[in-house]
């Protein structure tokens, strides 16, 4: 990403005449970045190196005793931690399903389908609703006397039926499908706004060829969307390791056991609720190397495109 | 007869998508419908059940009632809460909007030694992860004796919001003509006087994005209301109403009533933004 954004700044001035008007104007743009610069270092950038510092502590928030990096190895041999990991791991497998859908759904709206605009609208709705609105709906949902259910006796599958939420694979099951669902409004948006800068030529000319239109979908519109797929890919990766906190808090607290716990809610839990600052502050430190680590391969990739 | 003749027109009728085949039509349609049900399901039951008594939702029986609706304001202090959501929500965007637009301004068309610095360390920070430093910075705002009132939870939504927005900001100002800037120039104008007088009033729809986007994710943050609104006078609705279910509160209609009325406002907002909320999402494609 930050490769994009290094494209679109302006080259600087290959030859800066140090005249007094151009040294007052960056003098004056100096000044107007540092509130933006000093907000985000203070609140954000300082407390990011303090995480680091902290990690190698043991500390409870007011006191913090210098252990050293052994503090990594030894969370490294803590069968929570990596049970954590594992329900991130298996979260990773609902992004494709969360990417399928809006596609399939996308696809189908640009085809303009009648009272398509008022549908596209019906599903981008529940982007507005926060998480926490979202896991009490679907803690009913998915509860022993709720509807899911009923729904599966209704259709004869009454041999299923389970409290979903009382089951560590279950209960997660019942988190990633949320997930699944909240995710569709976003990432139809953003592949509605591919398709809607594709070729129709390319399509069309497939079509002349005979391909039929499940090909054309294959062969010609997924390729000339390759951009989006990726920009949605990272976006529901970030929300799946880093924006289900609240989902989680109010939807499960974690459990049973470690069923729900993600690495992200394994920080909150281990700080706040245990009161362990320093492992807590290492498990945000490894969370922010997942992300980095996964950000970078995606500049990467976006590169070799060039 | 007509369908036959519009498909031997020649290939450059574009957009010659629209179904044709009624029967084909009609299933696209249901199909539709369906997924809108899934959808839109939520709202339906947050609706249905704040109807019922909780007698009558545990027992199944009894019809609808507003019983439910006229408990709320003993569970959730709602009106307070609101009001602290719209607060905390305006505070911070306008710090965010203040900050953004002025560096973003400064990084497209006032360029000073070492502005790319500048620049990509505040847009490194998309990268860390609220979870990563909000227990160094929970403290820090702690020992700084901010947890008491709005301004802890303002500052860190701030901070938060701030370098997708100053990238949102430059990438609008870069687009502008360097042409404006020394027209403002000659007219006498000082580099804040063009800024304020010429370029914020052009970057309005850009403003409009970044308002609905940091709306939506401050109205509905819990995390960061969670920890640093200690005073239970200050909490959001989002956060007085995930401390309710967290405190597993049977009272299920009270809760789903509570629900739509935090919901609202986020949806009217929603409604009215739509098409530069579209445009914030899709802003982070290269191009």
């Amino acid at each position: 990403m930050t490769q994009t954004i290094l494209a679109d700044l302006p080259p600087a001035p290959t030859r800066p005449r140090r005249t007094g008007h151009h040294r007052r104007r960056g003098l004056v743009g100096l000044a107007m970045s540092l509130p933006a610069f000093a907000l985000v270092g203070v609140m954000l950038g300082w407390p990011m190196i303090q995480a680091f510092y902290y990690s190698m502590t043991s500390w409870d928030g007011i006191t913090a005793t210098w252990i050293g990096p052994s503090t990594y190895t030894h969370e490294f041999h803590d069968p929570a931690f990596w049970r954590v990991l594992q329900n991130n791991l298996l979260l990773l497998v609902a992004i494709p399903v969360a990417l399928a859908i809006p596609m399939g759904i996308a696809f189908l709206l640009d085809t303009r389908v009648f009272g398509w605009r008022l549908f596209r609208s019906a599903y981008f709705l529940p982007t507005a609703i926060s998480w926490v609105v979202i896991g009490m709906v679907s803690e009913r949902f998915f509860a022993a006397q709720g509807q899911l259910n009923s729904l599966l006796s209704a259709i004869g599958l009454g041999f299923i039926t389970t409290n979903f939420l009382s089951g560590e694979r279950t209960a997660l099951l019942a988190v990633a499908l949320t997930f699944i669902w909240s995710m569709i409004g976003t990432n139809m948006i953003i592949f509605l706004t591919g398709m809607a800068t594709l070729d129709p030529n390319l399509a069309e000319a497939a079509r002349v060829d005979g391909a039929g239109g499940w090909q054309t979908f294959l062969r010609i519109t997924v390729p000339q969307l390759k951009r989006f797929i990726q920009f949605a890919l990272m976006m529901t990766l970030i929300s799946a390791f880093t924006a289900l906190f609240s989902l989680i808090f109010v939807m499960t607290s974690g459990g049973p056991g470690y069923g729900t716990t993600t690495l992200e809610f394994f920080v909150y839990q281990t700080a706040f609720e245990q009161g362990d600052f320093g492992t807590g502050a290492m498990l945000g430190v490894i969370l922010f190397v997942i992300m980095a680590t996964v950000g970078i391969v995606q500049v990467r990739l976006l590169r070799t495109d060039d | 007869m007509s369908a036959a003749s519009v498909t031997e027109l020649p290939p450059q009728v574009t957009r010659p998508r629209k179904v044709r085949r009624p029967l084909r039509g009609s299933l696209l349609f249901a199909l539709m419908v369906a997924v809108a049900v899934v959808m839109l399901y939520p709202f339906w039951y947050m609706i249905d059940t704040s109807l019922l008594s909780e007698t009558s939702f545990l027992n199944g029986t009894g019809g609808h009632s507003l019983a439910s609706w006229r408990a709320l304001g003993a569970t959730l202090p709602w009106q307070q809460q609101l009001g602290n959501s719209t607060i905390v929500c305006l505070l911070s965007i306008s710090i965010i909007l203040v900050c953004s637009t002025m560096a973003g301004f400064a990084f497209a068309k006032l360029r000073y030694p070492g502005a790319t610095i500048v620049f990509l360390a505040i847009i490194a920070a998309l990268l860390i992860p609220v979870q990563s430093i909000v227990i160094p910075a929970y403290v820090d705002v702690a020992n700084w004796h901010l947890l008491n009132s709005y301004t802890g939870a303002v500052l860190m939504y701030s901070a938060i919001g701030t370098p997708f927005a100053t990238f949102l900001m430059t990438a609008y100002y870069r687009s502008l003509p360097d042409e404006l800037l020394e027209a403002g120039v000659m007219d006498g104008l000082s580099y804040p006087a063009i800024f304020v007088r010429i370029a914020l009033p052009m970057s309005v729809p850009a403003l409009a994005t970044i308002f609905v986007l940091q709306f939506i994710q401050i109205w509905d943050d819990l995390l960061i209301g969670l920890l640093f609104l200690q005073n239970v006078n200050e909490r959001t609705i989002t956060v007085g109403l995930g401390a309710l279910a967290a405190g597993r509160t049977t009272n299920i209609p009270v809760l789903m009533a509570g629900s739509l009325v935090s919901a609202l406002p986020a949806i009217v907002v929603f409604l009215v933004f739509q098409r530069f909320l579209v445009n914030g999402l899709t802003a982070g494609i290269g191009r």
